[in-house]
Parts: structure tokens; sequence; C-alpha cells
């Protein structure tokens, strides 16, 4: 399958200290790509560089087949959509109206305002002025500007930082909305349920380095004991590894009536991450 | 140079500009020093550097004063990250942003020198160094609002820019004699060149103002370029 995104043994050093070192990972076309990793892991840095923000100071980046040198250019620009935490909006202009600039600097149709705004469930809302939105709007306004041009490949910051739940899952949707028509999605994010329900893979980033890339499942699976977590209707809490002599404990238990509850062990991936790197999350 | 984008951004900025009061305040000051002096005048006609005065006063006060707020606006608030990350180029930006202050700067210049008497600057060389003088504060204002980060820090430069650069002409009211090496110096600022552009013969004074305009362009598009990027 072609990439839309090729990183080979990228660094990028920060005057003497090193925030990226020999990064490298493929993101195919069409994938909702996760990049996991605590404050400072340098997860915003990776998507300077991938969006030509930032420089590296060694390795090769390949982003819709453009090589560094292009990345930057406006054909590239026009192919790519970025909400980060750089973004922001014209706080004395309606929703309406930032939109309309992008709209025409992206040279898309004036049409996609209300379909966009319907996708971030701010349909309605459009003739409101930008300072008298919340936190969470102004979030959703700002993804409607990332995605208004019908990106190939968007990056998206923490997209969903500042949203409650209810509106978290209509971007979700949005999203998987987006992904379905053929976009590719570069996403970073803390929080561990919406990276497993969203993205196809997720590496985790610590301190500069990828220490693991996997389908969130796969992680889960590979850092899992194998155990089962079985509550009986005493109260009793048993680990019963899964294992063929194990079998028919389990068996037992169930023909007695005994079993309550039984859970596979498989961690989070935000256990996942701390088992990995022996740090929180966070 | 995409038209689109370019009117694009020039639309914004005038929707934006209509809703800013302190950019609307800013041609007060210069048509309001064009009342004081015509009523001060008792109908007589205005030495050239007196007229040179108020364009410098114009030009400092709503070219470069309204571009470094607007520039220091976008980057304080980082929209101007936005227009970047666009496929806008550089000049689309820069174009853009420069019409609806060029468009005041007019409006306003043009008031002023008709109230106190436009005629004597009507001839090529004062159109001329006008327009040359309009590049400089542009660039000037461009630069700085880059420069500045914030629109509160932008007044810790607007200052010296119009005493310097705006008030020029008013060194020569200070009674500071002509041989001072202030005023050697202060003659060859871009208001100055173009007073004797307009009085004398030599079109020197032009390759003067335009040594400046190089050269507050060359900031200008320094001050861009690192904003540009994050490096």
């Amino acid at each position: 399958m072609e990439n839309s995104i090729e990183v080979v043994e990228i660094q990028k050093t920060f005057q003497q200290q090193t925030a990226i070192e020999d990064v490298s990972f493929q993101v195919k076309k069409g994938e909702i790509f996760g990049l996991l990793g605590p404050s400072g892991s340098g997860k915003t840095t990776t998507i300077k560089m991938l969006t030509g923000e930032l420089g590296q100071t060694v390795g090769k980046i390949k982003v819709l087949g453009m090589e560094s040198d292009q990345i930057g250019s406006a054909e590239f620009k026009a192919k790519i959509g970025i909400l980060s935490d750089n973004s922001s909006l014209y706080e004395r202009l309606t929703i309406y109206d930032n939109l309309k600039l992008f709209c025409r600097l992206y040279n898309a149709p004036m049409r996609r305002i209300d379909a966009i705004l319907r996708d971030v469930n701010l349909h309605g809302e459009k003739s409101k002025t930008v300072s008298k939105l919340s936190k969470g709007m102004k979030q959703r306004v700002l993804l409607a500007k990332a995605l208004i041009h019908e990106p190939e490949l968007v990056f998206l910051d923490e997209p969903t930082s500042a949203l409650d739940p209810g509106n978290a899952a209509h971007i979700h949707q949005g999203l998987r909305r987006l992904n379905e028509a053929g976009t590719t999605i570069f996403i970073t994010t803390h929080n561990m349920e919406e990276a497993s329900a969203l993205c196809d893979r997720v590496t985790f980033l610590n301190h500069g380095k990828i220490v693991e890339l996997d389908r969130p499942g796969e992680l889960q699976y590979k850092y899992s004991t194998h155990a089962f977590h079985v509550e009986t209707f005493d109260g009793e809490q048993l680990v019963i590894n899964n294992t063929p002599d194990q079998a028919e404990r389990i068996k037992e238990l169930i023909a007695t009536n005994q079993m309550k509850a039984i859970h596979t062990d498989e961690p989070t991936l935000g256990q996942v991450f701390l088992k990995v790197t022996g740090e929180e999350l966070v | 140079m995409n038209v689109q984008r370019v009117s694009a951004i020039f639309e914004k900025d005038t929707k934006d500009f209509m809703k800013n009061t302190m950019l609307l305040m800013m041609p007060v000051v210069p048509i309001f020093l064009a009342l004081l002096y015509k009523q001060m005048s008792g109908g007589e006609a205005f030495p050239t550097f007196l007229l040179y005065l108020v364009v410098g006063i114009n030009l400092s006060t709503v070219t470069t004063a309204g571009m470094m707020t607007m520039m220091a606006e976008e980057n304080e608030k980082k929209t101007l990250r936005g227009l970047i990350q666009s496929p806008a180029s550089i000049v689309d930006i820069l174009v853009g942003k420069s019409l609806v202050v060029g468009l005041m700067s007019l409006i306003t210049l043009i008031v002023s020198l008709f109230i106190m008497g436009i005629e004597p600057l009507l001839n090529l060389k004062s159109i001329l160094a006008i327009i040359f003088l309009f590049f400089f504060f542009l660039f000037l204002g461009i630069g700085i609002g880059l420069f500045s980060k914030s629109v509160a820090a932008t007044s810790a430069y607007i200052m010296p820019v119009m005493l310097l650069f705006g008030f020029t002409p008013m060194f020569e009211l200070l009674g500071i004699s002509e041989d001072s090496i202030v005023i050697k110096f202060a003659d060859t600022f871009p208001v100055m060149q173009a007073i004797e552009l307009t009085d004398g013969n030599s079109w020197l004074p032009l390759g003067i103002i335009a040594i400046w305009v190089l050269g507050a362009g060359l900031f200008m598009y320094v001050c861009f370029k690192k904003t540009m990027t994050d490096d």
C-alpha cells in the first residue's frame, strides 16, 4: 500500500539538546495513525517537521510523495490540513467569515462551509462572533477550518482536548467519515480511549524516541499476561492462566455455576505505555 | 501573486479593521493636526517642510502604526500561522494585508493635504517622494509588527518611529545648530530627503529615499522569514 508519510531516521536538535532521535515510521494512505506520548516527548516537534514548520537536523521525510524541499510549497499546503496548538481564529469575525477566508485561500467551494459546520455540530451557529464562543466551540471551528478544503492528509494535535464527551464523540464520527472517504489522519492525543477507538495504528514516543509501534489491539495483546480474571458468586477473585492445564478449572467453575464474571486482562493503551516506558502518559 | 487570495485577505482585513476601534481612530490624529495648522496659518501658504511634516505624521501614525498593530495582532493571536500554513504566498499575505492600511493612508493623506493645500506637492518629484515614503513606512510597520510579537509591545516601538521618521522636520524647530551632527544625520532621513527633492533641483534625494525603502524592505523580509518557521 502507498505511504502518505515516510520518516527515516530523523533527528531534531535545538542548540545542544536533542528533541527527536532516530525516529522512523510510515503512515499508510487512508490510515488513522496515532502519535502518543507524554508532554515534552516530541509529538509537536514531529508534527512541525512533517508540516514544514521545522526542518529536521538529520534524516529524511517524505509527505504525500514530496521530499523535504517541497514540503512548505503551495501545492503541498493545499493537500494538507492542520489543527495544532498554533491554530487560531479571528476573534472579531463570525464563524462564517473565518471559514469563508480559508475557503477562498484554499480555492474550496463556498458550499463546503455548511457541510463542514454540520460535521462539527455547529450548523446554525455560523453568524456567531468567534470571541463569544466557548473553548469547545472554538476548537470545533478550528477543526472545520483544518478540513474545509477536504485535504488528503490531516494533522490533528489533540483535536478533542477541549471538548465534552458528547461533542468529542460527534467529532470522532466526523473523523471516521472523513477517513472512510479516503483522508489520511495523523493524530496526537493523550486520550487513550480516543486512540484505541480511532487509530488503525499507534506509536509511542518517549523522550524523543519511538518505543512501540503497532495496532492498538496488538499492543494490548502483546503486553497482556494472557490470564483470565474470574469473579465467583462467593466474591472470590481468581487469576487463571490461559494455558491448557487450566481449562478444566474454568470448565468446573462454569459447571458448578460458581462463575459470576470472567475477563481477559488486556491492558489499556495507557497501561501499555506505563509498562513500556515506566512513565505515566500524562 | 494570486488575486483571489489577496482579495480574500483584503476582505477579511477590511471587516476586521471596521471592528477595531484602535485602528479606526488612527486617521484622526493627522487630520486633526492638518486642521489645527490650517487654523493657525491665517490663510497663508504652508512651507514645504510643514506639508511634509503632515505627510510624515500621516505615514507614521496611519501606515506604520496601523500595519504594526495589524501584524503584531496576527502574530500574537497566532492567526498569521494560519495564513502561512495556507497556500497563500508571502506576497499574497503582505499585499492583502497592506491594501486596507494603504487605502486608509491614501484617504487620510489626501484629506490632510487638501485641508492644508495640496498644490505645492502636485509635481512628479513630490508624488514619487510620497510613494517611496509610503513604502518605507509600510515595510517598517510590517517588520516591526512581526518583530514585536504582541500589540502591547508595539507601543514601545511606535514612539521612536514617529519621532525619528515622522516628525523629522520638527528637528529644525528645536533650536539645534545646523552644523550639529544630529541635524546632519537627521537630514539624511527619508522625510528630509523628500523636502530636499521637492525644493531642490537634484534627483539624488530620491535615490537616498530608495535606499531607506530597500533597508526597510530587507528588515521586513528577514522578520517575515523568521516568522514563517519555528527554526
